[in-house]
């Protein structure tokens, strides 16, 4: 039997799981939409993988990461639980060990993570605002009646991208329906919202930083051909998108459950776990706090939120 | 009976014990709006206009907390310190704001070095409207500011020795009306706590070695609050492993304070901006990756 181990990337959007074995080599990977239920996510996340995963691999760590992280950590009982940029950082440099700048936009968040001989020195990551992310993207994508996917084609095509307001989605927004409806064509509108996406992270989360070349891409963003296009033509640098830019997260807290074994041996097998929470507001005090509780096989495990630590 | 009602927010973080000392000194009877909860806050908010920043929305939630439990309530206008030491534009307005907004007796006074307002002017007024004499305020304010004072300096030398800490040590910037407050900080300094950080916090340095310090990052700043924050910055960079800003949404003085300090110094920094969210989980993500970033651990 070899050893192997599962990371899990639970995103506000899509949920990423991913099994390496012990040189770094990934045996299966998959990617699925969150669709606003991460554990629902999870059990077909792990179904899937099941099915793909050869017959003589154990499973010996499982590391969670990603906004649900520490939810999904309670019921896969992980070995570890860890922030995503910790993961990102680590999983990149599992493979690109030279790299000195990570840009990562996701569904919700965008990110820049700064790297010196292998050690995070700095990064920044969207403060309250979600603008210029994943699912700016894809609501405009529908707006506009195209899949999401088809973005980055048509974004290449265009020779004239329309400047829309990169600041905020909002006004990004009502810029974009004004730009059609006085006449421009739907790829020039597409490139404007690309290289959009790619000032505002710019001014965002990139300002202030220095971006030095080795610069790595990813992050569900990074899938978009005209993104990755404006990246290269605004930064006048390289760009590197990994096959499996959309993992790398996953695979960081793979790398980490490896790190962070504890010699047991974890299963799959999730149809049959009973997994709920159940929220409610404590109205003992003036705070209001508003509570989660966890529940595992109808076992209490967990209860979250509370201020005064009654619950 | 004269009560005096305090609001646990704004001027009370800078003020709190200078108050405390000079009503106890006068024995006049004084009541504290309790810590911040999601109560107070939403009476702020209902009764603030939607342009105003968090903390101040908390203000006005104390203030509306206290309005029928005590005579007066104490709203001090905090203007400036001389030599381009400006405050706040709210700090200018708040007298004006509660005014407005709520029927109750304001004891108030001013704080203008330009028009020579001082705090001892101040507390003469406020201690005269509530009837005592010369004599009796004079001692009070002698006990008051002595006290000050000597606390000044000694929590200028806690913050000198923290800085010596062989922890983990983080300066923490912002305003301590934010950094205090049970629901605008309090859980970023209790999870950094937990975590065994040594917290360095930027209003506890002497703002009279750490004000004049913020020119070695600029010379062009307004603010008080903000040259005290940059100048602990200047005074504490070389023995930080990391700043973390903290601000409320949306504080003017602090967005340029913010990108000024992040780009001029060398550290790892995190800037983070709270508004009424009630979840910590974004927050957590940002310290726990901050504190992976400085403990340098990613690679063993």
């Amino acid at each position: 039997m070899k050893d192997c181990y599962l990371g899990v990337d639970i995103g506000s959007i899509s949920t990423k799981g991913v099994i390496i074995d012990d040189d770094n080599n990934i045996i299966t990977s998959t990617y699925i939409w969150t669709e606003g239920n991460p554990t629902e996510a999870v059990k077909k996340l792990l179904n899937v993988l099941k099915k793909n995963l050869p017959k003589d691999y154990v499973i010996k760590g499982i590391g969670t990461t990603g906004s649900a992280r520490k939810l999904i950590g309670l019921m896969l009982k992980a070995n570890i639980v860890k922030n995503e940029i910790t993961a990102h950082a680590i999983g990149t440099l599992t493979f690109y060990p030279n790299i000195r700048t990570i840009l990562e936009i996701g569904g919700q968040d965008s990110k820049i993570i700064l790297i010196k001989n292998g050690i995070i020195t700095n990064y920044a990551m969207n403060t309250l605002c979600a603008a210029g992310t994943g699912s700016f993207l894809s609501s405009q994508a529908k707006r506009l009646g195209i899949n999401v996917e088809e973005f980055g084609d048509y974004a290449l095509k265009s020779k004239n991208p329309v400047k829309i307001a990169a600041r905020c989605t909002v006004f990004a927004e009502s810029d974009l329906v004004h730009k059609a409806q006085v006449g421009y064509p739907k790829e020039d509108i597409i490139a404007g919202l690309c290289k959009s996406v790619v000032l505002n992270y710019l001014n965002n989360v990139g300002k202030g930083k220095k971006i030095i070349p080795p610069i790595i891409f990813q992050g569900g963003v990074s899938k978009n051909k005209g993104v990755v296009k404006y990246f290269k033509e605004i930064l006048k640098e390289d760009i590197i998108v990994d096959e499996n830019s959309h993992l790398m997260g996953a695979i960081g807290i793979a790398v980490l459950a490896r790190r962070n074994k504890t010699g047991n041996t974890y299963s799959l097998e999730m149809s049959n776990l009973k997994f709920i929470t159940k929220a409610f507001e404590c109205h003992k005090c003036p705070n209001t706090c508003e509570l989660l509780k966890i529940y595992r096989n109808d076992e209490l495990v967990d209860s979250w939120g509370s201020k005064c630590g009654k619950y | 009976m004269n009560r005096v009602g305090i609001p646990r927010s704004l001027f009370y973080y800078y003020y709190k014990d200078l108050w405390i000392d000079f009503f106890d000194s006068l024995n006049i009877p004084y009541i504290i709006s309790p810590n911040t909860n999601k109560n107070i806050m939403s009476r702020g908010e209902t009764v603030a206009n939607d342009e105003m920043c968090l903390s101040l929305k908390n203000y006005l939630g104390h203030i509306d907390y206290l309005k029928d439990k005590c005579d007066y309530i104490l709203v001090p206008r905090i203007r400036n310190f001389k030599n381009n030491n400006q405050t706040c534009t709210n700090f200018w307005a708040i007298y004006d704001i509660v005014k407005n907004l709520f029927n109750v007796n304001i004891l108030n006074y001013n704080i203008d070095l330009e028009k020579k307002q001082t705090l001892k002017k101040g507390l003469f007024k406020i201690g005269k409207e509530l009837n005592k004499n010369n004599h009796q305020i004079k001692k009070a304010y002698k006990y008051a500011i002595t006290k000050e004072k000597k606390r000044i300096k000694q929590n200028h030398i806690i913050n000198q020795n923290k800085l010596k800490s062989k922890k983990k040590k983080i300066l923490i910037v912002g305003h301590p009306y934010n950094l205090y407050d049970e629901l605008i900080g309090k859980d970023i300094i209790k999870y950094l706590i937990k975590n065994n950080i040594e917290i360095i916090y930027s209003d506890k340095f002497d703002s009279k070695i750490t004000n004049p310090l913020s020119k070695k990052i600029s010379k062009d700043l307004y603010f008080k609050y903000s040259k005290d924050n940059l100048g602990a910055i200047a005074y504490s960079e070389k023995d930080i492993n990391g700043v973390i800003f903290i601000s409320s949404f949306p504080c003017a003085p602090d967005s340029l304070a913010n990108e000024l300090a992040m780009r001029k110094i060398k550290l790892p920094y995190l800037n983070l901006v709270i508004d009424n969210n009630s979840s910590f989980t974004g927050l957590e993500t940002r310290l726990e990756s901050f504190l992976d970033m400085i403990g340098g651990k990613l690679n063993d």
